[in-house]
């Protein structure tokens, strides 16, 4: 769940909390829209399978993601809505996903969502032609459309990073393998570099023409949260920890790390802000430079955190085992053993009387 | 000399049908690069290469046929229930002992949908066979088949440009269902295989499975496709 996003087409920060979008410009906060509100008419996308009924939207309604381009703003909520708005934040198209959404980008032609079945699917800009684009086995927790158009990269809890054509995304480019956990969430840092982290508490910087990890950082504490990147700053977040690093040709060094009182929900960075969400709840601004966190600011505006939805990162594999296995493998050494001593105990019992043939032989 | 003793299959029981989609204690490599295949094959050298596929092979049935009529090829297959795994790893073990063949095919106990990718570099394999997959009838078990749009872009992906897919069914629904998703895949097409084709001539009568529909005198359908180059990206390089 992501719901601070940087908008750097008008430098200001969107958050959802709830339903309510706002927007953080100036340390200001203001409410946009509510979001969620499921669409009268059904969608008339190309149907799921024959003879089965569109979907529709259920489940409370709380913003699950948010992303920017020039003309608009794409909302995904928990319910299952995805929805556009136009710069005034009047709404322009909505629709009901099949399953619930987990990552959306959006472009001036084109809308992606990736949902909880391992999905993604394109819309057209009015959210009415919809084209399943692929499918991972399991959830895909992140996504990124280049910038170019070229790739969709998308992540999931396989531990695998998938790097698909794009629009044509049958066509797998690559795989960038080398977590050992869920891979949380991935940012494109430039046309060749992507930086992941995952549930194996590990940062990796990935080299995408050679499909390989420039560099490998453990977590300095615990599991991974988020990540933003502000060029050449990355932030990583951990539950109480934020740390900064620079980015330098395809090296990352640590410059600051900023230990936060409360665990750390989400974040969002700009040149000269980081916007942090805790579980308090609390919203909170820091400035921003040289890639060092200060001096808090207070948030003017009303921002109703009571709605505010917490998030829960997913299992860990590593934790789910199977029982029964080593039962069999115990049960089948046994009878292995078993019949091994009958073999011998009946081949004793042979040499035995052979033995005795023998003796009464030339007795 | 000690008798070799062949496993039976009485030992080995396992119940068919297991969730592919649940996470399963499997053991598998971060990445193609860090496999161990002598782990499987005790004579497999640096420049070797596993380049067959048995999705699914059960008791290994096609791959006991295949092994002494590829001898220089290493072929694998992949099972995701455990005893029956065992079994078929037990079986070439024992097979080794007795011949001086099958020290090129094995079996990992895995999961076909999910870790392909982990196993095998893009466009490694010749050919990939999915025999007598399980037709998982219900609508809300679709999702537990071994061939969908998804699944198509990975096997697509570990297959090398004219590598073959060799599919067979006993169940009509099941040929149908695979014959459409394959051949509105942009990177797959229907092929005719030519009579030298030796992997084409056995797939019926070599599985357990098969067996059984020959002897129960039923009827088993096969369709072979061909991964092909990607017509959009081919398209876009000719404007």
């Amino acid at each position: 769940m992501s719901v601070l996003h940087y908008d750097k087409h008008t430098n200001s920060f969107l958050l959802g909390v709830g339903a309510n979008l706002y927007q953080l410009s100036e340390n200001r906060a203001k409410l946009l829209v509510k979001c969620g509100e499921a669409p009268e008419t059904t969608e008339k996308g190309e149907p799921i399978k024959e003879g089965e009924k569109a979907p529709r939207a259920e489940g409370p309604a709380y913003i699950t993601g948010v992303a920017t381009c020039e003309g608009r703003v794409a909302v995904i909520s928990n319910n299952k809505v995805v929805e556009t708005f136009d710069r005034d934040f009047q709404r322009v198209a909505s629709t009901v996903a099949i399953k619930r959404a987990t990552s959306v980008q959006i472009t001036d032609k084109t809308v992606v969502i990736s949902d909880k079945a391992g999905d993604a699917y394109s819309y057209s800009t009015d959210l009415t032609d919809r084209k399943y684009l692929l499918g991972h086995v399991s959830v895909v927790m992140d996504m990124i459309l280049t910038p170019d158009l070229n790739f969709l990269i998308t992540c999931d809890r396989d531990e695998k990073i998938r790097i698909s054509h794009f629009p044509n995304c049958y066509n797998i480019h690559s795989y960038l393998l080398g977590h050992q956990e869920y891979v949380l969430k991935i940012l494109l840092l430039s046309p060749n570099l992507l930086l992941s982290v995952g549930g194996d508490q590990k940062l990796i910087l990935w080299d995408l023409s050679t499909s390989q990890p420039v560099q490998t950082l453990p977590s300095p504490q615990e599991d991974y949260i988020t990540i933003s990147y502000s060029p050449p700053y990355i932030l990583a977040c951990n539950s109480r920890h934020v740390t900064v690093y620079k980015l330098t040709d395809t090296t990352l060094t640590q410059t600051s790390q900023l230990v936060t009182d409360h665990d750390i929900i989400d974040v969002a960075s700009s040149d000269s802000r980081v916007a942090l969400l805790t579980r308090e709840p609390k919203l909170e601004i820091y400035q921003f430079s040289e890639g060092v966190m200060s001096g808090k600011c207070e948030v003017e505006g009303e921002i109703d955190l009571s709605q505010f939805k917490d998030s829960v990162l997913p299992e860990k594999k590593k934790v789910v085992r199977t029982a029964g296995f080593a039962e069999y493998f115990e049960r089948k050494r046994k009878r292995i053993e078993e019949e091994n001593l009958k073999e011998e105990s009946k081949q004793a019992h042979i040499n035995l009387q052979e033995k005795s043939k023998e003796t009464h032989l030339k007795g | 000399m000690t008798k070799v003793k062949y496993p039976q299959k009485r030992n080995y029981r396992q119940r068919a049908h297991s969730n592919p989609l649940s996470d399963h204690s499997f053991d598998y490599p971060v990445s193609p690069d860090v496999m161990d295949w002598t782990k499987l094959y005790p004579r497999f050298k640096p420049e070797n290469e596993v380049k067959f596929c048995d999705i699914g092979c059960g008791y290994g049935g096609l791959l006991v046929t295949l092994s002494p009529m590829f001898p220089e090829t290493y072929m694998v297959g992949f099972e995701i229930r455990v005893k029956v795994s065992d079994y078929v790893n037990d079986r070439f073990l024992a097979l080794r002992q007795d011949n001086e063949v099958y020290h090129n095919a094995g079996v990992i106990r895995t999961n076909a949908m999910k870790y392909l990718p982990n196993f095998f570099r893009k466009g490694q394999l010749e050919k990939m066979f999915i025999l007598y997959p399980d037709p998982h009838f219900k609508k809300c078990k679709h999702k537990w088949r071994i061939v969908s749009e998804g699944l198509l872009a990975e096997y697509a992906y570990v297959l090398k440009v004219g590598g073959l897919v060799y599919t067979v069914s006993d169940v009509k629904e099941v040929h149908d269902w695979m014959v459409e998703h394959f051949t509105n895949f942009p990177l797959f097409e229907r092929y005719d295989p030519p009579a030298e084709d030796k992997a084409a001539q056995v797939l019926i009568g070599s599985t357990e499975e098969g067996k059984k529909v020959l002897r129960n005198k039923g009827q088993s359908w096969t369709a072979i496709f061909k991964r092909i180059e990607d017509p959009y990206l081919v398209n876009c390089a000719g404007t």
